[in-house]
């Protein structure tokens, strides 16, 4: 077999070269790494040296082995991409690391860090090719294990994220479908309320009428707006009075009396919208029919602020005042009165230096403070 | 209003919301022509009365079909329509062809305000300022009438 005679040569010259008194050799000798030494100069690149440790590794013999290509240690199961990658580093004389499925002379399998580097003689000629291995089979196994506990534990993180999706998804459609039902509702009772007050010719009946309507259109007004931001639970107090405000004005065709808005930006919770818009709507109503009479000019304040933790509501007119006019039926501040003491809140009702002054302290949260 | 009254047909299956929704429609100026409770009846009265404004609610008698009747009256006769609806988000981007929308629960005042602003931009072909409060308009509308290079404070 010329090819082995060939390969036992180079073997013996290496040997030769590396003599039993040189550490290096007797280091790679006895090191209980595997490692090999390919002869590059040989066509396929034949094994001319291999350390006892590769012997122990691969379970082969030295004869077997010296003068083959270490593709021996290649199998069915071994990845052909890293084969070609390996084969590609080889042409290309370049170091390469990598993990590959190797198998012993009895078949069984391993997992085999590689690493392969070229050797260089002064000419920068590749004459040798030196490769050492290394079992990391347990590594890989911890490794399988542990990529197949983390792929379990997402699978089942995303099958509840799924889970939890849909049913917000449920929730979400739910809560449209209620709140398109209570708009609705809300427009055919503002409808029955317009009809009837169409039919009636009594003043009286007619202004109650009236004023129904616009208690359910504050409401409908703040139904408008509920449910509109990314956040379901709160409730843009100052847009909302925007809204009311200007339909109100619009309605009651006044073009002499000036409304001035001053609206900070507030956030009450959803559930206290509803009485906090009848609260608003009651107020402003009021100076709105009664601060004016008899076409007298003059200016609504409307502001919102933010004072000790409270919000503070005012609504003050320049108009006739507490005392000069019998002010609504007595039901709207009975209202007020009734719902502020359902959002905790205080009222104070003072005479302005003309007309009427009522701020309001709501609590941020329930508590005054 | 200046000249002929605009033709509004009404698409609405509450049919006191539709009634209530004509005297409105009719104390702004505008002539009733007609109401619709399902999109085939709405379809067809399109299609014969060729009304200036639809007025199209989304849920109807036969389902939430008011998005395809706008589609299709825009398709077949080049029908304004106007949405009034309690679902503002769920219409289309394109609003399906219609000139806008009006949330429900809308106001007395607000529907009038939206509707004679409307009546404007139809006979003159040119918004006379920004909408007023309640009524959001389609992007090709606001285009079409001049809102695109109007300054926001007119």
């Amino acid at each position: 077999m010329t090819d082995y005679l060939q390969s036992q040569r180079a073997s013996d010259q290496l040997a030769a070269e590396h003599g039993i008194d040189d550490p290096f050799a007797a280091a790679i000798r006895a090191t209980r790494m595997a490692m090999i030494v390919t002869d590059a100069t040989q066509a396929d690149n034949p094994i001319i040296f291999a350390n006892d440790a590769f012997l122990r590794l691969t379970g082969y013999v030295r004869s077997e082995i010296i003068g083959r290509n270490c593709r021996f240690l290649q199998g069915p199961e071994t990845d052909p991409a890293s084969v070609a990658e390996l084969r590609g580093a080889i042409a290309d004389g370049e170091d390469i690391a990598m993990d590959i499925l190797n198998y012993r002379k009895d078949g069984s399998t391993f997992w085999n860090a590689l690493y392969l580097s070229p050797v260089r003689n002064k000419q920068g000629q590749i004459i040798y090719f030196f490769g050492s291995q290394l079992d990391v089979s347990d590594k890989k196994r911890t490794e399988d294990h542990l990529r197949e506990t983390r792929s379990d534990l997402e699978a089942a993180v995303e099958a509840r994220t799924r889970e939890l999706t849909q049913a917000l998804e449920q929730k979400t459609a739910l809560l449209h479908e209620v709140d398109h039902r209570v708009k609705n509702n809300l427009q055919l009772i503002s409808s029955l309320l317009l009809l009837q007050n169409r039919r009636e010719k009594e003043p009286g009946v007619k202004a109650s009428l009236r004023g129904i309507l616009e208690r359910v259109n504050a409401i409908a007004t703040v139904h408008r707006r509920l449910f509109q931001s990314a956040d379901v639970e709160r409730f843009d107090v100052s847009a909302f009075v925007r809204d009311l405000v200007s339909d109100m004005t619009g309605s009651a065709n006044r073009e002499e009396i000036r409304v001035r808005l001053d609206l900070e930006r507030v956030d009450v919770a959803a559930s206290k919208a509803a009485p906090l818009a009848l609260v608003i709507s009651e107020l402003f109503s009021n100076a709105l029919r009664h601060a004016f009479p008899d076409g007298r000019p003059g200016e609504i304040l409307v502001s919102i602020t933010r004072l000790n933790g409270d919000f503070r509501i005012e609504i003050a007119d320049d108009g006739v005042g507490l005392s000069e006019t019998a002010r609504s039926s007595g039901f709207g501040l009975t209202i007020v009165q009734l719902l502020c003491q359902q959002l905790k809140a205080r009222s104070e009702t003072t005479a302005a230096d003309s007309g009427t002054r009522v701020v309001i302290h709501l609590p941020v949260n329930g508590v005054h403070h | 209003m200046s000249g002929r009254a605009l033709d509004v047909l009404i698409v609405e299956d509450e049919v006191l919301l539709a009634t209530e929704l004509e005297y409105l429609a009719e104390e702004v100026g505008y002539h009733s022509v007609g109401l619709a409770m399902s999109s085939d009846e709405a379809v067809d009265l399109a299609n014969s009365l060729h009304p200036d404004l639809a007025l199209v609610d989304v849920h109807l008698q036969d389902g939430p079909t008011g998005v395809e009747v706008v589609r299709k009256i825009h398709d077949d006769c080049g029908c304004v329509a106007l949405f009034m609806t309690a679902n503002v988000k769920r219409l289309p981007d394109d609003f399906a062809g219609a000139c806008g929308v009006i949330g429900k629960p809308y106001s007395e005042h607000g529907v009038k305000m939206a509707l004679a602003y409307l009546a404007v931009c139809l006979e003159e072909g040119h918004a006379p300022g920004w909408p007023p409060v309640g009524l959001e308009l389609a992007p090709a509308f606001a285009e079409r009438w001049g809102l695109t290079d109007m300054p926001r404070t007119a």
